[in-house]
């Protein structure tokens, strides 16, 4: 960008003179004091902060991101909410971490455990588990996935080769750096014919989920959007309404893409396609269209959002490799921050900027300085996605109570944790975790290396069909809906698993726990990894007596908390 | 039985007594039990909707080829070989293969000078749902859902939305989940997980539902106030569905064979005959997809054209003029407005593929009922179908004309989620001369 005058950074602010029919983004609390000041109106905006030059080099402690945190609530005079109790902690840790309850017996021993560093403890092991790698496997196949622009590659199942690529390199402890240079630059076939499925190349999907004539210009905006968190497809055809985006930087980031493009792989002899292969062209540039004269458009060359000219070789290979470095550069704010900004939010219900995808030099943010240190030290980690979550999960800001504001969307400013819905994965996790697993559906289950991501339960399609919802949408935004409490109402596979009697969970624990008082104790500790409070217990005792049948009045607690709002939301 | 059961839904629906009901339906004493359920339904589901209006709407996702269904071109360069046939309407012509259409004619209406600038799927079909351009910060509401927010009475207890073979394209958008359009997959099926499971009846069920509350307070007391009051509000409304007497709306197999095999025995011809059911009962808006799981498929024909369409006619042709027929033989079609259309048309230039491909330039729409007059075309195009010729209509003129017919105001505003009012329509206006 040419001549653009350094300014203070601390500032964001919504322009609100819009220009075109996109509306304005919510503005985060405008009216607390101190904590948002604005550059002076009209002044050019650099597109990287001034402040991340002399960010620390240094990675932080949970200390530290607690005085600063604490330090504008002081000011703001907001009150912090109270710490949670271990129940209430062992819970909402193993959800946001693992995607599943904590099983009874290991709550019970983190209630007894004395030691003053055990929550640092759960935190660590939760981290290391099989179960953090496969949750935010599927955490990142959701967000990919909800903006595919092309059907097909929903089909068959081929998408969840992501959703195992991705649980991979979580398990070798590989850098978001590393991993998202490898979505950038992914080459080869992704085969998922049932016999001979090949899906090392699981990474290839983000750039599949794009395909055809717009795939160059649906690939730049989900790259941008995914790892800068910049929203800048709203330039695709004017210059941005509401943010420093000018229509020519975003067909310069198109043209990073444009000689990619990807071909079926047809099986020997047939019509059936078993894979896609994606295919560097030898030539070709990115067109941009004239608005004004369809028939004309203008050739645009690869240039990075910061003005530095692409001056590399000419092959694809060469191109998504120069982007994949500017990327994922030292000095590119957004990299660290916008994962800084996702993961903050997915922990503390409620992110710096809301929603998590929509940042940029001119969006306004809750404590930017305090987003600002969080990704400077993700940066002086080298990108260590482990320690980044160890960091915000060790703070106190996220071991608060839940707290709502007066109305939903109210920013709490992270004085407490947001009490969100549990995404469609976790809440099935939940309940195999409390039922047991699911018997499978009547599908035929494939053989063969497709099994593994092609089989699945045509119950667990079902519901996770009605329950997954777009992980980057803002947690207020999430509502419940019809078809989903007629699922765990009545569907005839849940409700099987809820009988008191044969070989299920709750036939068991009956057997084991023969007085009333402990079955209604368990039945809790298992669905809602805490004791019941007296006036519950009392409630099931009466309820139980008034049924007169202890199989039936023990079915009916079962169901009455599997679709109750505590076993749905984090807590 | 029957009267029992009415006793008590009219309580909860706000018709006050059984003497009133009575007196509406103007029959004897001995003659409450002789009234069908069908019947019963239908004289209540008028009281219940607001404006006593309903609509159908027959989506063909992919962009059905013009030239292939209601504004054929023979004999021209850009024709293709599709023949034209003669309707019930003298000077009005159609493609071949839509026989019934022709037949019914008469009841039917088309606008052939649509025209839009959207040539992408998604996009298109977004804008042909909601009358808006796809934009990341506004989420518009599709039709049914404006419909049903507009027109459906609160206290009912079906879903005043419903879509048949697949979800809507662009849901409810900013009205939010109590608009959300409730998904029927298998039209031949009751919908998912709307039947108590086995072992438990109704009594039962409420005993747990009465059981729930009492449990959620320590929860609500302690930082999930308003997440507990909005999941009850939902479990009563999902338990009303439940729990209603009108689910029966659902099940074909209450309908006679003859019917049924009019319709079409595909999923679609079905989907349909479910539509008029649905409508029938009280529900204020159904949408019936044409898409591969419903027997029809995708209209997107850039390969194979003619075969193509000849084969998707074949479901859509019979299923289309039996609903309007049958709306007109129960007395529901000034009150129902049917309307069938896709995202866009397709090209005049025949590719090497024997295909046409997206052309939002000049395409058809086709509407009936809703006090919209049958036998006539509405706008044309010229002799090779490259543009519109006269009275150019955009999306915005559609839907005007679609909330003329339902008698809702297009320039009312709603809130979307940031606190901006957005209009129902966003300009245009009604295209007068369609109704009469």
């Amino acid at each position: 960008m040419k001549g653009r005058k350094v300014l203070p950074w601390f500032g964001t602010v919504i322009l609100f003179g819009l220009l075109l029919s996109v509306a304005s983004l919510p503005v985060e609390g405008a009216d607390k004091p101190a904590a948002y000041p604005k550059p002076p109106e009209g002044a050019n905006v650099p597109i990287m902060p001034d402040a991340w030059k002399t960010a620390p080099r240094t990675k932080a402690t949970s200390q530290e991101i607690d005085a600063l945190l604490n330090k504008s609530l002081e000011a703001d005079k907001v009150k912090p909410s109270p710490l949670t109790s271990d129940e209430q902690f062992i819970r909402r840790a193993t959800l946001d971490l693992t995607g599943r309850l904590p099983l009874p017996a290991d709550v019970t021993e983190f209630l007894a455990d004395r030691s003053p560093d055990k929550r640092a403890r759960l935190i660590d092991r939760l981290l290391d588990s099989e179960e953090f790698c496969s949750h935010w496997g599927r955490y990142w196949h959701d967000v990919i996935l909800s903006r595919a622009t092309d059907d097909r590659i929903k089909r068959l199942g081929i998408t969840r080769a992501f959703e195992l690529w991705m649980a991979e390199q979580l398990k070798a402890r590989r850098s978001w750096n590393q991993i998202a240079r490898d979505m950038i630059t992914v080459e080869g076939a992704l085969k998922y014919g049932p016999e001979n499925a090949d899906t090392s190349n699981g990474a290839a999907v983000f750039l599949l989920c794009h395909q055809g004539q717009e795939a160059a210009v649906e690939r730049a905006a989900e790259t941008s959007r995914v790892f800068l968190g910049i929203q800048i497809q709203c330039a695709q055809c004017h210059d941005h309404p509401n943010d420093i985006w000018k229509r020519e930087q975003f067909h310069q980031l198109t043209a990073f893409y444009a000689r990619l493009t990807e071909r079926p792989i047809r099986m020997p002899g047939g019509n059936r396609i078993e894979g896609i292969q994606l295919i560097s062209k030898p030539n070709g540039e990115h067109q941009m269209p004239n608005l004004a004269d369809p028939k004309k458009s203008t050739t645009i060359m690869p240039k990075h959002l910061t003005g530095e000219p692409y001056s590399g070789g000419r092959s694809d290979s060469d191109r998504r490799k120069a982007l994949a470095d500017w990327v994922t550069a030292e000095d590119n704010y957004w990299f660290a921050a916008a994962f800084a900004n996702r993961i903050w939010g997915e922990l503390m219900g409620q992110a710096f900027y809301q929603p998590v995808d929509a940042m940029g030099p001119l969006q306004q943010a809750t404590y930017p300085d305090v987003l600002l240190r969080l990704a400077a030290s993700f940066r002086a980690s080298g990108y260590d996605i482990r320690e980044f979550y160890r960091l915000i999960a060790n703070t106190e800001a996220y071991q608060r109570q839940i707290r709502l504001g007066d109305s939903a969307d109210e920013h709490l400013q992270f004085a407490g944790v947001y009490p969100s819905r549990l995404n469609g994965d976790a809440l099935w996790e939940s309940l195999q975790g409390v039922l047991g697993p699911m018997q499978a559906g009547s599908r035929p289950q494939v053989t063969g290396p497709a099994a593994r991501f092609l089989n699945r339960n045509s119950v667990e399609r079902q519901f996770k069909d009605l329950f997954d919802f777009d992980p980057s949408t803002k947690p207020d935004e999430v509502e419940g809906s019809i078809p989903q409490a007629l699922m765990l109402m009545n569907n005839p596979s849940i409700n099987n698993q809820m009988r008191a009697t044969g070989n299920t969970v709750l036939a068991k624990l009956l057997r084991a726990y023969p007085q009333d008082d402990e079955a209604i104790r368990m039945l809790y500790l298992r669905t809602l990894a805490r004791k019941p409070t007296t006036a519950e217990f009392d409630t099931c005792k009466s309820y139980i007596a008034e049924v007169g049948n202890r199989n039936e009045a023990f079915e009916d607690l079962l169901w009455t908390l599997i679709n109750s709002t505590e076993f749905q939301t984090k807590r | 039985m029957l009267t029992n059961d009415l006793h008590v839904r009219m309580n909860r629906d706000g018709v006050t007594s059984r003497r009133s009901f009575l007196r509406h339906v103007a029959i004897g004493a001995a003659g409450v039990t002789t009234l069908s359920w069908m019947d019963a339904m239908r004289v209540q589901a008028d009281e219940l909707r607001k404006r006593g209006m309903a609509c159908i709407l027959l989506f063909m996702p992919g962009g059905p080829s013009q030239f292939e269904t209601f504004d054929p071109k023979p004999g021209t360069e850009t024709g293709g070989p599709t023949k034209a046939i003669d309707t019930a309407v003298p000077g009005i012509a159609i493609a071949e293969g839509w026989t019934n259409v022709a037949k019914q004619m008469k009841d039917l209406a088309i606008i052939r000078s649509m025209t839009s600038k959207e040539g992408n799927h998604q996009r298109a079909q977004y804008t042909l749902h909601t009358g808006y351009t796809p934009s990341g910060s506004v989420k518009y509401p599709s039709l049914g859902a404006l419909v049903a927010s507009e027109l459906g009475n609160p206290s009912f207890d079906l879903p005043h939305f419903v879509s048949i073979g697949g979800r809507d394209a662009a849901g409810s958008g900013f009205l939010g989940m109590s608009y959300a359009p409730f998904v029927v997959n298998d039209p031949n099926r009751m919908p998912n997980n709307v039947e108590l499971p086995a072992g438990a009846d109704a009594k039962r069920f409420n005993r747990r539902l009465q059981l729930m509350s009492r449990l959620e307070e320590d929860f609500a007391r302690s930082g999930g106030q308003a997440r507990v009051a909005d999941h009850k509000a939902l479990y009563e409304s999902a338990s009303q569905l439940v729990l209603s007497p009108r689910l029966k709306a659902f099940d074909l197999s209450d309908e006679k064979d003859a019917l049924r095999d009019r319709y079409g025995r595909t999923p679609f011809g079905q989907g349909c005959l479910l539509a008029r059911r649905l409508v029938e009962a009280g529900v204020t808006f159904v949408e019936v997809q044409s898409t591969g799981v419903m027997g029809a498929g995708n209209w997107d024909t850039h390969e194979n054209n003619f075969e193509r369409v000849k084969t998707l006619a074949g479901v859509v042709d019979p299923a289309l003029a039996s609903l309007v027929a049958d709306l007109k033989e129960r007395g529901l079609l000034e009150t129902t407005l049917v309307i069938w259309m896709g995202e866009f048309g397709r090209t005049p230039n025949i590719n090497a593929r024997t295909g046409r491909d997206h052309y939002p330039r000049a395409f058809n729409v086709l509407l009936a009922g809703g006090g919209i007059r049958g036998g006539q075309v509405y706008g044309s195009t010229d002799k090779l179908g490259r543009g519109v010729a006269e009275n150019p209509v955009t999306v915005q003129d559609l839907f005007s004309t679609f909330c003329h017919a339902l008698k809702i105001n297009p320039q009312k505003e709603n809130m979307s989620g940031v606190g901006r009012p957005i209009k129902i329509v966003d300009g245009g206006s009604p295209i007068k001369p369609l109704f009469s």
